[in-house]
């Protein structure tokens, strides 16, 4: 197959104008994460790979992150792909959760040529704000599919708090 | 292989149901492409492979399944489906085509046709 085929394909992961917006409101929101690969992290140099877009330094992922709340607890969902559930950290801040780790890269064959290569790879950090109090100890995680399900009983049970903002 | 970019076609597609690319790694070897796709939430029931001619599709979509009466609080990922086409070149045998889905990483392997494939040829000594 023809290099010229694959660059002409791969330049752009936003082909649609509604999934240019998706990924605009993903990133402000806080989903675009840097990964840092670390020394021993084996990925390829960049004469290794045949895209232009590719840098061993650092790549970016978006890793979506959702809240939901009931009068009990929050449920956290963030999207984590490839990861052993054992690499995956979290802790809970007082206001805030934070997940991180490192995804790693794994080469198919001594052989191969990469041609694309798009994924992140590297030591990850997420932080999560959440709205409520939570009780860290009665905390519960699930990794599936990869996605982390986080469930955390409030410390305040009660309706989702709203604050109203005087304009003045 | 390469990537289908037709305007007319994507434009339908976006109209139908808007779905997110998922970013991949396309390897080849000698003998064949390895591509992985990160598909985080799609589980292999809502995992969806077909090839067409020589366009191969990568379609899932994401399940969130969360409790009744929960409210969302803040949401990120409000487009829970993904796709991806691609064009395959005529080296490769898409009938051989093997999937693998884990922790929302998708591999795919697709060998290259048998006379695409290196061969060795034996020398005989006269």
């Amino acid at each position: 197959m023809r290099l010229e085929d694959l660059k002409q394909g791969f330049t752009s992961l936003w082909d649609s104008v509604s999934e240019g917006w998706q990924r605009l409101r993903q990133s402000a929101a806080g989903a675009l994460i840097r990964f840092m690969p670390g020394e021993g992290s084996n990925l390829p140099a960049k004469a290794e790979v045949d895209d232009d877009f590719y840098l061993p330094s650092h790549g970016w992922a978006l890793l979506g992150g959702d809240v939901f709340e009931d009068e009990r607890r929050l449920v956290v969902r963030v999207e984590v792909p490839g990861m052993k559930k054992d690499e995956i950290k979290i802790e809970v801040l007082d206001d805030a959760l934070v997940v991180s780790g490192e995804k790693r890269f794994e080469r198919e064959s001594s052989e191969g040529r990469y041609r694309v290569l798009q994924c992140a790879y590297g030591s990850f950090r997420r932080v999560i704000p959440l709205p409520a109090r939570v009780l860290p100890d009665q905390a519960n995680a699930r990794y599936a599919d990869g996605v982390l399900k986080i469930e955390l009983p409030k410390a305040f049970p009660g309706k989702p708090q709203g604050h109203t903002i005087q304009v003045s | 292989m390469s990537e289908a970019g037709n305007v007319t076609k994507q434009v339908d597609a976006a109209r139908e149901q808007a779905a997110m690319m998922p970013p991949v790694d396309v390897v080849e070897d000698p003998t064949g492409i390895t591509l992985f796709a990160d598909l985080p939430g799609v589980p292999k029931d809502k995992l969806d492979l077909h090839v067409e001619g020589d366009s191969l599709t990568i379609e899932g979509e994401v399940s969130v399944d969360m409790p009744e009466g929960m409210e969302a609080s803040y949401v990120e990922v409000s487009l829970p489906r993904y796709r991806r086409v691609f064009t395959l070149s005529k080296e490769l045998d898409p009938s051989k085509v093997t999937a693998e889905l884990a922790q929302g990483v998708l591999k795919l392997r697709i060998p290259k046709a048998a006379h695409a494939q290196p061969r060795r040829i034996e020398i005989r000594a006269g």
